[in-house]
């Protein structure tokens, strides 16, 4: 088992340096570079070519790419091109926004929707079961801005019970309960339009795998045996059924760091999803790359994660 | 009167003074959205769109205007009392105010005035745009500074100014002084400067606050607090000012002009249109033919509506430019230059005449029409392509990101494009746009007589033969026809009710420091 946590952390090194080189030339196809952006459209040639040399623009392509790879290699990702702040840091500071959002939306939908999805699994056909699947077809096709929007207009302009944009109010208390509180109530509609969008998702999918299982010869079994409806569906049907369930969330927890930029776009949430969007923006690559390498770590360790899990429901799974 | 009454009487009077001043005390804060982050807090480096709000109300100019310019009000003093240029226009002689203070208590010198510039000049920072024609900075004493310029330059104060409003911010020296340039040190995105709001704290992804600065040298600001809020979503934010949570809603906001009707029936709310000395106009490629024949031009002219594509694109609310100029530029405009008007059928006549007839289809040539990512050229140039398809010329609407647009711009691979042209706060702003070379000419416009006349006209210090040049340059430019002017530009504010004193209201005129300031709004009570 050692072993093979350790083999899997080292498949992370050639997986990084792949999502390095791709993505450095991508954003060297990119036409513009940084030297614009922060010159303005005016500028003096002189000043974008100091620009250029100041940020190594100007050295051929392999060039900047080695030097890049020596830098991460001793752990040093950079210096952003437009704040003129560490990397790490600006990432850093951006995390906590992202994971309370992104986080709290996938636990909640994940419980959720696999728990509303077994319930309806357990009469396939019915009028509940038709109903509530027409539902999270028509949630999960929502699109996430307008919903949010859509949120926005009810709670915070008619009924003024919450606040729309940002993570905690202008005035509002700067720690304490009294922050907690704070946040917590602006979390209430971007979570809620997250929340919706894949709800619906695990809906479908735990209504299809558990309606599967049921239908098996061992389900039948137990039934025969006497055993009460709802132990069957929560103990015997809905372990198996998980499976799916897993690999799909284990697909979403690595995205989890970029999964919701139009949702922070329309609630103005600090995250870092628009950090990334406006960095590509303005062709900020130390933040660009920054950004990819903690999301493949991020992918790696969700597809790990992911793995053990399926060894721990299912025992005929064994890692080696 | 019993002592009863009276201890009472006065208890009460007591009362309501404190009131009073509680009432007055309770800190006025203004929220403006934006939308999204600053690049830093430096703004001398870099050009920074969404920094030039907090850092315009952080660090002074020596210079400025502000939206006041589209009167024809031209440059004032911001650390600068007074400014005075020597008979042969080289010399420029600036005083201070010397009450002006660092925001650290320490006295505003020449010498920050000098370092800022020499920085900037050394550094080839944007300002150098203006910058570049100053040869030697002295400092004679802590009040005055001096500038000598390489060639006289009547627009240099005003462009100075113009420029101000973006960048050559000035620093304080003795901060700055060990860095290498200014985008290293503590100070990048901490600003320290001497204007009319302190730096307080940079929420990253949410918001930049700033609180009054109480020794400003023009007096305390009347808003105690003022944040820069990131609002990333238009509609958001017009929701959030329709429940009155935000008080101000500048022009990028700015709601669908078909709605103003609506919001101007509104009590609680200002509708604000502000002219700007830009306007809103097509450049033509005088590279490509048919573009390249002046007939063909002029046809195109005649065959421009400007009271249709009003409506269309502008609910009718902007006003349309038949002059070489904007209304600002007051009598510097003349008035009987004026681009064709309106008429399809010499249109017609023009184009056959050009050996341009009606083939097949009706086309008589193809021609693409382009623009830059702003939404009123977009919606003008829908117009525009319906416009002179009417007349047979099969043209055909191409729209690029803002990056590639500016490029292909200036590598001159375009036939008709929206444009922005300038024509102040100095009228200088012509040979930027018309001359041979120039570096908005993306027309490959040339004509000699112009090139003289403009040259000329630069380092003239006499208003009134300054006023005959620039109205033959705009004879020359209505009949040579490389571009069409036809919009002056208008920005769109939503001010709430109670509020004033905001940038873009007459009444701030020459009062708000930049075309980005707040130092002027008075909330409601004050």
């Amino acid at each position: 088992m050692r072993r093979y946590l350790l083999l899997r952390v080292f498949q992370l090194v050639p997986v990084t340096l792949v999502v390095i080189v791709l993505n450095f030339l991508l954003v060297h196809l990119a036409p513009g570079d940084v030297s614009i952006v922060l010159a303005g459209d005016n500028a003096d040639p002189a000043y974008l070519a100091i620009i250029r040399e100041r940020y190594g623009l100007d050295r051929p392509f392999l060039e900047q790419l080695w030097r890049y790879l020596v830098q991460v290699g001793s752990g040093d990702l950079g210096v952003s091109f437009r704040s003129r702040e560490p990397v790490f840091a600006e990432i850093m500071s951006r995390v906590p926004a992202t994971l309370l959002l992104v986080g709290t939306s996938l636990v909640i939908s994940v419980v959720l929707g696999t728990l509303v999805g077994a319930w309806i699994a357990r009469r396939p056909g019915s009028a509940l079961d038709s109903s509530v699947s027409a539902l999270a077809v028509a949630l999960f096709s929502m699109p996430v801005f307008w919903l949010g929007l859509m949120l926005v207009l009810l709670f915070a302009v008619e009924l003024q019970v919450l606040p729309a944009m940002g993570m905690a109010s202008v005035d509002g208390p700067r720690d304490g309960v009294g922050r907690v509180l704070d946040v917590a109530q602006h979390m209430i509609l971007p979570v809620l339009a997250l929340t919706t969008v894949s709800f619906g998702q695990y809906v479908r999918l735990s209504r299809s795998a558990v309606a599967e299982v049921m239908s098996e010869s061992y389900i039948t079994t137990v039934r025969a045996i006497g055993f009460p409806e709802r132990t069957i569906l929560m103990h015997y049907a809905l372990r198996n059924a998980l499976l799916p369930v897993v690999t799909v969330l284990g697909l979403q927890l690595g995205l989890v760091l970029t999964g919701a930029v139009l949702t922070e776009t329309v609630f103005s949430w600090p995250g870092l999803g628009r950090l990334i969007y406006d960095a590509i923006l303005a062709r900020d690559t130390p933040i660009i790359m920054g950004a990819f390498i903690a999301m493949s770590v991020t992918v790696a360790f969700a597809s790990l994660l992911t793995d053990l899990v399926y060894a721990a429901l299912d025992p005929r799974v064994k890692l080696t | 009167m019993t002592t009863l009454t009276k201890t009472l009487s006065l208890a009460f009077a007591g009362l309501m003074l404190g009131l009073a001043t509680a009432a007055a005390q309770q800190p006025a804060t203004l929220v403006v959205p934006q939308l999204g982050e600053p690049k830093t807090l430096s703004p001398n480096f870099a050009s920074d769109s969404l920094g030039f709000a907090p850092t315009s109300n952080v660090y002074s100019h020596l210079v400025a205007i502000d939206w006041g310019v589209n009167k024809g009000t031209g440059a004032y003093g911001d650390l600068a009392e007074s400014w005075t240029t020597s008979e042969d226009g080289k010399t420029v002689t600036f005083k201070l105010n010397k009450a002006a203070k660092w925001h650290d208590g320490k006295p505003v010198t020449g010498h920050d005035v000098k370092f800022t510039f020499d920085t900037i000049i050394r550094k080839k920072y944007p300002a150098l745009v203006v910058l570049k024609n100053v040869k030697e900075i002295t400092v004679p004493d802590d009040n005055t500074v001096v500038l000598q310029l390489i060639d006289p330059e009547v627009g240099f104060v005003p462009m100075l100014a113009q420029v101000s409003t973006w960048t050559a911010k000035i620093y304080p020296k003795h901060l700055w002084e060990g860095q290498d340039g200014f985008d290293t040190g503590p100070l990048v995105n901490a600003p320290i400067g001497s204007g009319p709001f302190k730096f307080t704290r940079w929420e990253k992804g949410g918001l930049v606050e700033l609180e009054a600065n109480k020794d400003y040298f023009r007096g305390a600001p009347k808003v105690d607090r003022l944040v820069f809020r990131q609002v990333t979503d238009v509609n958001v934010a017009r929701a959030e000012f329709d429940s009155g949570r935000l008080q101000f809603l500048n022009y990028e906001y700015a709601p669908p002009l078909a709605e103003i009707p609506a919001l101007q029936r509104d009590p609680k709310v200002k509708v604000v249109f502000t002219p700007t000395h830009f306007s809103r106009d097509i450049q033509i490629n005088l590279k490509k033919a048919p573009l390249d024949k002046q007939q063909v031009r002029q046809a195109i002219a005649h065959a421009i509506d400007r009271e249709a594509m009003n409506k269309l694109a502008f609910s009718g609310f902007w006003k349309p430019a038949i002059h070489a100029s904007v209304e600002s530029q007051g009598d510097l405009i003349n008035r009987d230059a004026k681009f064709p008007a309106f008429d399809k059928a010499k249109a017609e006549k023009l184009l056959d005449e050009a050996g341009l007839p009606r083939g097949a289809g009706g086309w008589r040539f193809d021609v693409s029409v382009t623009n830059p990512n702003f939404p009123d050229c977009k919606a003008m140039m829908e117009v525009l392509v319906q416009q002179l398809r009417q007349v047979g010329i099969n043209a055909k609407l191409e729209q690029f990101d803002q990056a590639t647009w500016f490029r292909r711009q200036a590598e001159k691979q375009f036939d008709i494009s929206c444009y922005f042209t300038r024509y102040g706060p100095d009228p200088d702003a012509f040979r930027e746009h018309f001359m041979t070379g120039g570096g908005r000419n993306n027309m490959s416009y040339t004509n000699p007589e112009l090139d003289a006349l403009a040259q000329k006209a630069a380092t003239l210090n006499n208003k009134d033969e300054r006023r005959k040049i620039y109205h033959r340059i705009q004879e020359i430019i209505v009949t040579d026809l490389p571009y069409i002017n036809l919009f002056n530009e208008q920005k769109t504010t939503l001010i709430r009710a109670g509020w004033s004193g905001f940038n873009t209201e007459p009444e701030a005129f020459d009062k708000a420091v930049t075309w980005f300031g707040y130092y002027s709004v008075v909330p409601p009570g004050r």
